[in-house]
């Protein structure tokens, strides 16, 4: 266990010079619909050693101001303004002139670790080459620099493992890899542009951490872009707020969630789940749509969602203006906001979920899993294959869940969460183990026609709601095609169409339209419809709202929930997002690679975790309130989930739990060789975990 | 490395064995030597005709299977290919023809590739612009034209150039001028000859490429670790080069590699119209001819160019992705 000293508290202003500074940055580029804004007007300066958040949703133009700011955007994409890197305007340079700050005095963190590094060359080779480009050295110095850096950002065995390629490492590791790219030649200033959002919630603590360690050793100051909250609370210590292209607040991290000014971010606080250890507070999503940014309206360009929006925001749109005692606030109202005498939510907080958590009244037994098992064999040669070994990607899985009831599977990619569901979903005899739905053994099932009637009972919602909906069918054809397919007539599909609409909140006019032409949280909405078309009474929700931006999120979580009390529905969901669990759950299961390690009601979870596997997951979330944030004790696991082909012969989690290196020789004995058999807590018979040391 | 490429050579030989032997057998029994004597006056009796085609090993009074026995060994001992039903050697005429043919092809394939890749890494990298355009404009024109077109307007500008230009190193026919002497004479004279064929072969080669790396380029242009490459200060034109052309190389580099074979026999139009005497031509004739030994022999020098275009794939694949040595 790695109890890291609490995060340090937001760097006071000095006067030292800023190393960056922003001036009115534009960037458009054309477009079919014409010229899209991307950023209408940012400036902003950046102090060696501190860190300046950028928060938004997506195209609010938060990655475009990064790619500006680092001369890497496409040549069509339009520039203006000033980007003063050491007092040298870089917006005007050519290509060569920039090629020789970039990666020099400005280096770069990219979002997709996956892809951001050259597959054909190995790191070593990657991160010397990086620095002979600024630097004079030769090919032997620059690797052993390379191993270094290697060392520096917490790669194991950095000098054997120079010589690997990306495609042997993880995600997390890679992402080490591009970190060290960035800081190798001791850059003055650092841009991250959404660094951890691919990642793990374990593995996004480590690269925080990796991130935080290159910025003291290199002293430059941080632009970190980012759509979650909780981690601008923990590293900011300055925050700016992007919306429709613009800043609509700059604050301090303190004074931005002690009293978020503008009414926007008041209500992107208001609609984050968190897995504070306090009560649940109601979400309120926001409402409406991001604007589209080609042909912005007049006016405030969040007036539409706006609570507390007057008739003057829809004619005029606000500068940032200095508001006493806070920051730089984009809004009329921001001096009665800022005094308090105006609650920047409005009204709306009352519409909130009406019971939060009321565990339903336990209904029939919907689908019962015991001792599912699913196994893939790793295979070798590429004419014939050899079976060199086999993956246990599910071992002897088991719940039960009931009508009304929410079962959320949580754990790492790679757990065996997604695999499970499928297993559940195919309808077949498992490998190993029962599948029973409403009382059906599904191994029983012979005839199609029954296989099919089953099927209706079961049905999925994906993760990328445009990926799975087809992009030639409207809106109509889409909800009806289930409908069909289970031979009902004309009339009662047309029927039931609309009631589906209705039932999702929308409007019967997106029944022509095709999905590219709905947002985000439309489609999810279709999507969900459209897996309800077939009154199934258990839907499996894969990832449902990870696609979604944070204020599209909330309206589907409420609509999720209010679908569930009225249809009696039961839901099985996979998530990675803890806070969006503990949100729509009633039950948790813990999985780590295949096992289930701990399960029991959410509330129960959350606030007294056993397994130490789920007490570190839970501490790796970050919390959005700077002063909670930066003072409680975090566990950060090390290292990274191991391969399923190689399964430990003791307890599955003992390469990195915390409890087994403080245990004694008789316990460790027993981690390694003997796997731990679920035990109930004491007065809780639904809360059980798979440990011998708690 | 060289285990790796002695097991893929032994691998091929094998397979070049079976598919010469099958040649083989579909050759006896499609082609038939008789059928060249029909036309012949006076008439001759079957009796005749078989017993001149027997001092070549084609009587087909023999059985199939100890004809085919008496060939494979000497091929195999004296790596004597036959004779073709007129007792022609089909060694000396395969030997020479591959020289000739390889003299055209060589040069040719290596211009198209050059040139098409090079465009290819132009015009992607300025996708959309004029001069991607134009380029693409021209290659699609240049595509849908046959080669016998394209032949014969190359002849017609160079006779036009020799005519009004006063040129007279233009040579429409013919591999080589006869009663040159010398060594420095026959190169520069054989080189002046190869000019028009090697250009026909060029623009009818070229365009492929061009198109397929433009595209495969594009495919990785904008891939994110172009722009990591960018980052750490590189300019466009070098990330490109280093990081997203290498990686878009490979799927040329298999196809160049596998392109050989058919250029060498496939170049029949352009042969036929510059008068040159390479494999393509050859096998044409071997066909209509009837001549087994020949039409054999061919196939197996294919088999033997198509290996060794394997091979050489593998060869530039492993250079050009360091990944394929790690496994």
């Amino acid at each position: 266990m790695t109890l890291t000293i609490p995060l340090p508290a937001p760097v006071p202003p000095t006067d030292a010079v800023p190393v960056l500074s922003v001036r009115d940055l534009r960037i458009s580029f054309p477009s079919e619909a014409g010229t899209v804004a991307a950023v209408r007007g940012v400036s902003f300066d950046l102090l060696p050693g501190r860190t300046l958040c950028i928060v938004g949703e997506s195209g609010s133009g938060k990655s475009a101001t990064a790619m500006g700011i680092m001369g890497l955007l496409p040549p069509t994409a339009d520039l203006r303004g000033k980007v003063l890197l050491g007092g040298q305007d870089l917006i005007g340079l050519d290509d060569r002139a920039l090629s020789k700050i970039r990666g020099n005095s400005i280096g770069m963190v990219f979002q997709d670790p996956l892809s951001a590094l050259t597959p054909i060359f190995s790191v070593g080779r990657l991160l010397s080459d990086a620095l002979r480009v600024h630097q004079d050295l030769t090919k032997r110095a620059a690797w052993e620099q390379a191993v270094q850096l290697l060392d520096l950002v917490g790669i194991p065995d950095p000098r054997g493992r120079a010589a690997a390629f990306p495609h042997e490492f993880s995600g997390g590791m890679r992402q080490r890899v591009v970190i060290a790219m960035a800081i190798a030649n001791r850059p003055s200033v650092l841009v991250a542009d959404e660094p951890t959002t691919a990642l793990d919630v374990t593995v996004q603590a480590q690269i925080l951490d990796v991130l935080r360690l290159a910025q003291q050793e290199t002293g430059a100051g941080l632009v970190l872009i980012t759509h979650d909250l909780g981690v601008v609370a923990g590293h900011a210590d300055d925050v700016a707020v992007m919306y429709a292209g613009r800043f609509v607040e700059h604050a301090g991290v303190e004074e931005l969630f002690r009293r978020p000014t503008m009414p926007y971010t008041a209500r992107l606080l208001a609609a984050v789940p968190t897995v504070d250890s306090g009560a649940r507070r109601p979400l309120v999503p926001i409402g409406g749509e991001p604007p589209a940014l080609a042909g912005l309206p007049d006016g405030c360009p969040f007036a539409p969602r706006c609570a507390v929006a007057l008739d003057a925001c829809r004619s005029d749109e606000p500068e940032l203006r200095h508001v006493t005692g806070h920051g730089h606030v984009a809004c009329l109202r921001a001096a009665e906001i800022a005094d308090g005498s105006l609650d920047p939510t409005g009204d709306a907080a009352c519409v909130g979920r009406p019971t939060p958590s009321r565990r339903a009244e336990a209904g029939e037994v919907v689908l019962r899993v015991e001792d599912l098992v699913k196994t893939f064999p790793v295979t070798k040669g590429a004419l014939l294959k050899r079976r060199i070994g086999t993956l246990h990607a599910v071992n002897r899985v088991g719940f039960e869940l009931r009508a009304g009831e929410t079962l959320g599977l949580v754990g790492e990619s790679g757990s065996g969460k997604t695999t499970t569901l499928l297993e559940i979903l195919r309808l077949r005899r498992p490998e190993g183990g029962r599948i029973e739905i409403s009382g059906t053994d599904v191994a029983t099932v012979a005839s199609g026609a029954r296989a099919r009637e089953l099927r209706q009972d079961v049905q999925i919602v994906m993760q990328d709601p445009l990926g799975a909906l087809d992009p030639r069918m409207p809106v109509f054809h889409l909800l009806a095609e289930p409908l069909r397919a289970i031979g009902r007539d004309r009339e009662s599909i047309r029927a039931r169409v609309h009631e589906l609409l209705t039932l999702v909140g929308l409007d019967d006019s997106v029944a022509d339209r095709f999905p590219a032409a709905l947002s985000g949280g439309q489609r999810q909405r279709i999507g969900i419809a459209r897996a309800l078309a077939t009154e199934p009474k258990l839907l499996a929700l894969d990832e449902p709202l990870s696609a979604l931006d944070v204020s599209v999120q909330a309206g589907v979580i409420n609509l999720l929930a209010r679908l569930k009390r009225e249809l009696g529905l039961a839901y099985l969901v996979v998530a990675h997002d803890l806070a969006v669990i503990r949100y729509i759950s009633d039950r948790i299961a813990v999985m780590y690679l295949g096992h289930i390690v701990e399960t029991g009601d959410t509330e129960a979870i959350f606030s007294d975790p056993k397994h130490p596997y789920t007490r570190a997951l839970l501490s790796a979330i970050p919390i959005p309130d700077p002063e909670r944030e930066r003072t409680r004790e975090r566990v950060v696991l090390e290292g990274e989930q191991p391969n399923a082909a190689r399964m430990p012969a003791g307890c599955v989690f003992v390469d990195r739990c915390p409890l087994y290196r403080l245990a004694d020789e008789e316990l460790r004995h027993r981690c390694r060789t003997e796997p731990p058999v679920p035990t109930s807590v004491a007065g809780h018979p639904g809360h059980r975990y798979a440990c011998h040391g708690v | 490395m060289v285990r790796y490429v002695t097991r893929k050579a032994l691998g091929w030989l094998s397979m070049i064995v079976v598919a010469t032997n099958a040649t083989y057998f579909l050759a006896s029994w499609f082609l038939d030597p008789r059928s060249n004597f029909k036309e012949l006056r006076p008439v001759r009796s079957e009796a005749q005709i078989d017993r001149a085609l027997a001092p070549y090993n084609l009587d087909p009074g023999v059985p199939l299977v100890h004809r085919w026995w008496d060939w494979l060994t000497s091929v195999a001992l004296r790596f004597d290919w036959g004779k073709s039903p007129t007792g022609v050697s089909v060694n000396g005429e395969v030997g020479y023809r591959a020289l000739v043919s390889a003299e055209l092809v060589v040069i040719a394939t290596v211009l198209s590739v050059v040139l098409g890749v090079a465009l290819g890494v132009y015009t992607a990298a300025r996708q959309y612009g004029w001069a991607d355009r134009v380029s693409q404009a021209v290659s699609i024109v240049v595509f849908n034209i046959p080669a016998s077109v394209a032949a014969l307007a190359v002849v017609f500008v160079a006779i036009w150039l020799n005519q009004h230009a006063g040129l007279h190193f233009l040579y429409v026919a013919g591999e080589n001028s006869p009663g040159v002497e010398g060594l420095l004479p026959t190169i520069g004279d054989r080189l002046l000859h190869l000019i028009l064929p090697t250009l026909t072969l060029t623009l009818m080669g070229y365009v492929g490429y061009h198109l397929t790396q433009r595209s495969l380029l594009l495919d990785t242009l904008h891939a994110d670790f172009v722009r990591t490459a960018q980052a750490t200060g590189l300019t466009r034109s070098q990330a490109i080069r280093r990081h997203a052309l290498r990686a878009a190389l490979i799927p040329t580099a298999a196809s160049v590699a596998f392109s050989v074979p058919a250029v060498f026999t496939g170049a029949v139009i352009t042969e036929t119209i510059f008068g040159w005497n390479g494999m393509g031509r050859y096998f044409i004739q071997t066909i209509s001819k009837n001549d087994v030994h020949g039409a054999v022999a061919t196939a197996a020098f294919a088999a033997a160019l198509t290996a060794i275009g394997a091979i050489l794939a593998d060869i530039a694949t492993v250079f050009l992705d360091p990944r394929v040595r790690v496994s």
